[in-house]
């Protein structure tokens, strides 16, 4: 290192600094004093833990590890994931768990003995959360705006403890991200011929298989889903066709029909990115009607379908042959309400309730489907729809089409993996609140959106690529 | 138009947001078996200057390449090397010489454009469309990491902590004699648990203003800032320092009365030093002897003999003796520009004389040069530097032969301009050196900020 005579100002003309606007220290820790609650550390340990989770920024649908060390050995610690939903509301899951001898945990190898789920689960913490004591009821999590992640804060607790139980001593912490958007994913806002959507392109230069994602009568335009297909590879096109304000009509009745479904289709067909010859089609409960009906009735050709809790035909009654519908509450006949007044749509979905002359006729069906059944499912007849569908298929020599999926303790919203269940939710407030139940218990659910999802994406690999 | 493909590859990268020293996979799938092509990546840095590296594959027999498992047949790294794609990034041609990839905005990260291009290829890269491609990004700052910026008691410096509540061990982190506020390592060590201060000690704003360098006490502050933090535990503080952060490392280490530093860590520096000086007369003392600067081949600047011979008077260098933490020595065996290896030698000789050798380890990489930094970051064997200058005028004994005048004309040149300094190392072995030293470094401050052990234990048997 070696130095010459210069003076200050040439020094200040060969560098530029930028110089920040700062605060004091001390206004800094005011303000983290309020961000972190102010929750006191006061440890029984002579060393300090150290809570690690790998990676840091993930999908949604990877797996993370979690890892405590500095421990001390054989003792009792908690662990705890919190977070907020969009609307504000805590969130939060732990476990109970044992250090080894080496003063460690690993939730990808440890057994968790107490908490929001027991056993070797690696991410039982994001699939248990729950609300927090005190919270609002019937409350169901989804992310409405995938550009940004859902932040979790995990933290390493003293003993074996319980949020209900009021603060505890906190030893580590560290937060990760979870994203629905890869890197480099565009998300693209569609409002062309008449379609109101969202479409998601994966990086990179393209052509790529795509798939048309619908979802169910809750309405409004749903991304999630979509954006994580896109960061798997696949663009992807999430459609609204009822309950959003772009659509034509009142927002409580289905006013677009086949040829609007046709459009969304074919815009993704003559999108120069999308490879127009491999396209699927997936929808959940009255989405999978709308995915038959697509598939069948319109001539348009997707490569494949997948199908999770749906009707068959239509549960709304059809109001002209395009297959426009009137509104979900007024026909309130098959309803069920259990003793807490929960309200059950279940039984408008059995075949026999069903509007008969809106039945897909299944029997012409020409690619493969793959229909996935929640066996807890209250709020659609799934069991009895896939059985209908592969009755039909097999009768018309088509069995080799259909592979099913069916799980025990699923209910009905069979979602991306690592995300909580919602066994009942809100479902309207006017005129009165009215929740709804979907079904579902929390760790069979878990296994079977964990499990689900690896196999849409095996059978979109086999039928959507070369 | 397009021209249509000769086959649609799979390409996945995970994680495709990861920490700056976290390693990925690459797997490209569904190419042909036998099929030949080339996995690219491209990183537009913060100054608009674009590198790259590429590597030669072969699709297996299930059209699968997998650059941790496969070997690169050519390219800009070769062999199986799972982060080649990274380290191994240049500038692309035609570009400006003597750059250095440096990301100074923490907050954001590294996006780096991983493709797959068919064929084995070397150049053209950008007019042709690739098979498949995705976006990575590469962080220095975690989730939940946050960045404080520290202008009291005259500071010039940027507090990184980690998530939560704490309190955290904490670290003071020095650069060398470019000066500026580094922010990136101090980021990625917040990220790992460690509160780190970034602390600008040569163009901090109050020499700027004042024309003064600062004086030692001007450390002491920064220590205290971290040992007084409610968020900092200030019994476990360490000091990190590269290049003349060594130095300065040192120094406190032994002789501050204010400093206790639970253990210390040396990059690429000396222990040589007048032990009684002030920044300044540090600077000055190694000033002196400028003329001892060598050109290479290629018109770059040796300094590494401006601090040689190691003396034996010990007004010029640290007592090592004295040493009460534990020290991770960290030395590049071909850095052209401080003389680590010959500082750790002296620094271990004199503490096996003094009894207190345990408390040193000496990772020395053969064919590592000067820049020892986080992994999977682009080594720099020369590059544009622009040193920083003292107030007072130096006299340079020079021997007037026409290497001297040379060189004299080069220094003017080097405070006045950037000029190309040779910092060494050879590429592979430069990067092998950069993961191993950031795995040791971080397991040496984890045990001995983060466990309960007792300051002074031997901790070899875990590196």
């Amino acid at each position: 290192m070696v130095r010459a005579h210069l003076s200050v100002t040439t020094i200040r003309q060969l560098i530029e600094m930028k110089m920040s606007t700062c605060s004091g220290v001390h206004r800094s820790l005011a303000c983290l004093h309020r961000a972190v609650g102010g929750v006191r550390w006061k440890s029984s340990f002579r060393q300090a833990p150290l809570l690690t989770a790998a990676p840091v920024r993930s999908l949604i649908d990877e797996q993370i590890s979690i890892t405590g060390r500095f421990l001390p050995p054989d003792s009792p610690v908690t662990v705890r994931a919190r977070m907020h939903s969009e609307e504000g509301d805590l969130w939060e899951s732990f476990a109970h768990y044992n250090t080894t001898a080496d003063g460690t945990v690993n939730l990808t190898q440890d057994h968790s003995v107490g908490g929001s789920y027991l056993g070797c689960e690696p991410m039982g913490l994001f699939w248990a959360l729950q609300p927090a004591p005190g919270a609002r009821e019937g409350l169901r999590l989804r992310k409405m705006n995938v550009e940004t992640p859902i932040v979790m804060l995990m933290s390493l607790l003293e003993g074996h403890v319980s949020p209900s139980e009021g603060p505890s001593t906190e030893l580590a912490v560290v937060t990760t991200e979870r994203w629905y958007m890869a890197p480099g994913v565009k998300r693209i806002e569609i409002r062309q011929n008449g379609v109101v959507g969202t479409l998601f392109l994966p990086p990179g230069p393209g052509p790529f298989p795509a798939v048309l994602d619908l979802w169910g009568m809750g309405g409004g335009l749903v991304e999630y889903r979509s954006a994580l297909f896109a960061s798997r590879g696949y663009a992807s096109l999430s459609l609204a066709y009822i309950g959003h304000k772009e659509l034509p009509g009142p927002q409580n009745t289905m006013n677009v029909g086949d040829s609007y479904f046709k459009s969304a289709f074919q815009l993704l067909e003559d999108h120069p990115q999308v490879d127009g010859s491999r396209i699927g089609i997936m929808g959940l409960s009255f989405g999978v009607y709308l995915t038959l009906r697509i598939a069948i009735n319109l001539g348009v050709k997707p490569s494949c379908l997948i199908c999770v809790n749906g009707p068959v035909g239509s549960t709304l009654k059809l109001i002209d042959p395009e297959g426009r519908s009137s509104n979900f509450e007024s026909e309130q006949k098959y309803w069920t309400y259990d003793d807490q007044g929960y309200v059950s749509f279940k039984a408008v979905s059995l075949p026999a309730n069903i509007v008969p002359a809106s039945i897909v006729k299944v029997e012409r069906l020409t690619c493969p489907l793959m229909y996935i059944v929640g066996e807890d499912d209250l709020s659609s007849s799934a069991i009895e729809n896939a059985n209908l569908i592969e009755e039909t298929l097999s009768a018309a020599g088509k069995s080799q089409l259909f592979t099913r999926l069916s799980y025990p303790g699923a209910g009905h919203l069979i979602e991306p993996p690592y995300t909580p269940n919602a066994r009942i939710s809100l479902w309207s407030v006017k005129p009165k609140k009215v929740m709804t139940l979907w079904g579902g218990h929390t760790a069979p659910h878990a296994a079977a959106q964990e499990d689900s999802w690896k196999k849409i994406l095996d059978f979109m690999e086999c039928h959507l690529r070369r | 138009m397009m021209d249509r493909k000769q086959c649609v590859v799979k390409l996945l990268v995970q994680p495709s947001r990861g920490l700056v020293d976290e390693k990925f996979i690459i797997l490209v799938q569904k190419a042909p078996p036998g099929y030949q092509l080339t996995v690219h990546a491209l990183h537009k840095c913060e100054d608009g200057y674009s590198w790259e590296a590429f590597g030669h594959y072969t699709a297996d027999t299930r059209g699968t390449v997998n650059v941790s498992e496969h070997s690169s047949l050519g390219g800009t790294y070769s062999g199986v090397e799972q982060m080649g794609l990274l380290w191994s990034l240049r500038p692309v041609p035609g570009s400006k010489p003597g750059l250095r990839l440096r990301k100074m905005n923490v907050q954001t990260p590294m996006e780096v454009t991983i493709s797959v291009y068919q064929g084995h290829q070397t150049e053209g890269f950008m007019d042709q469309v690739p098979l498949a491609s995705v976006v990575v990004e590469r962080w220095f700052m975690a989730p939940g990491v946050r960045r404080i910026p520290i202008t009291e008691d005259g500071l010039t410096a940027t507090l990184f902590l980690p998530p939560g509540p704490g309190p955290f061990p904490g670290l003071l982190d020095l650069w060398g004699g470019g000066g500026q506020l580094v922010e990136y390592r101090a980021c990625l060590l917040a990220s790992h648990g460690i509160a780190s201060l970034a602390l600008d000690y040569l163009t901090p704003k109050i020499t700027m203003e004042t024309g003064k360098m600062v004086e030692l006490q001007y450390f002491e502050k920064a220590y205290k800032v971290l040992e007084q933090h409610p968020q900092v535990n200030g019994s476990r503080i360490g000091m990190l320092g590269l290049s003349l952060g060594t130095t300065i490392t040192l120094k406190m280490a032994v002789y501050s009365q204010v400093m206790k530093l639970r253990c210390a860590v040396c990059i690429s520096g000396c222990h040589m030093q007048p032990v009684d000086g002030s920044l300044e007369e540090i600077l000055k003392y190694f000033n002196q002897n400028a003329d001892r600067t060598r050109i290479s081949e290629e018109n770059e600047l040796i300094w590494r003999d401006v601090a040689l011979p190691v003396p034996s008077d010990l007004a010029f260098k640290v007592d090592m003796g004295r040493l009460k933490c534990p020290l991770l020595v960290v030395v590049g065996e071909d850095d052209q520009n401080w003389p680590a290896s010959e500082s750790a030698m002296d620094m271990e000789e004199m503490m096996e004389q003094a009894g207190n050798s345990h408390l040193l380890t000496v990772l020395s990489y053969p064919n590592a040069g000067h820049l020892i930094e986080p992994p999977y970051t682009p080594h720099a064997r020369a590059s544009l530097f622009r040193s920083i200058a003292t107030r007072e005028k130096s006299r340079f004994n020079l021997r007037l032969t026409k290497s001297g005048l040379q060189t004299c004309v080069l220094m003017a040149v080097s405070v006045f301009f950037a000029v190309i300094v040779l910092w060494g190392g050879e590429t592979v072995a430069h990067s092998r050196a950069q993961e191993d030293a950031w795995r040791k470094l971080l397991v040496f401050l984890k045990e001995n900020l983060y466990s309960g052990s007792n300051p002074g234990t031997t901790l070899l048997s875990h590196l």
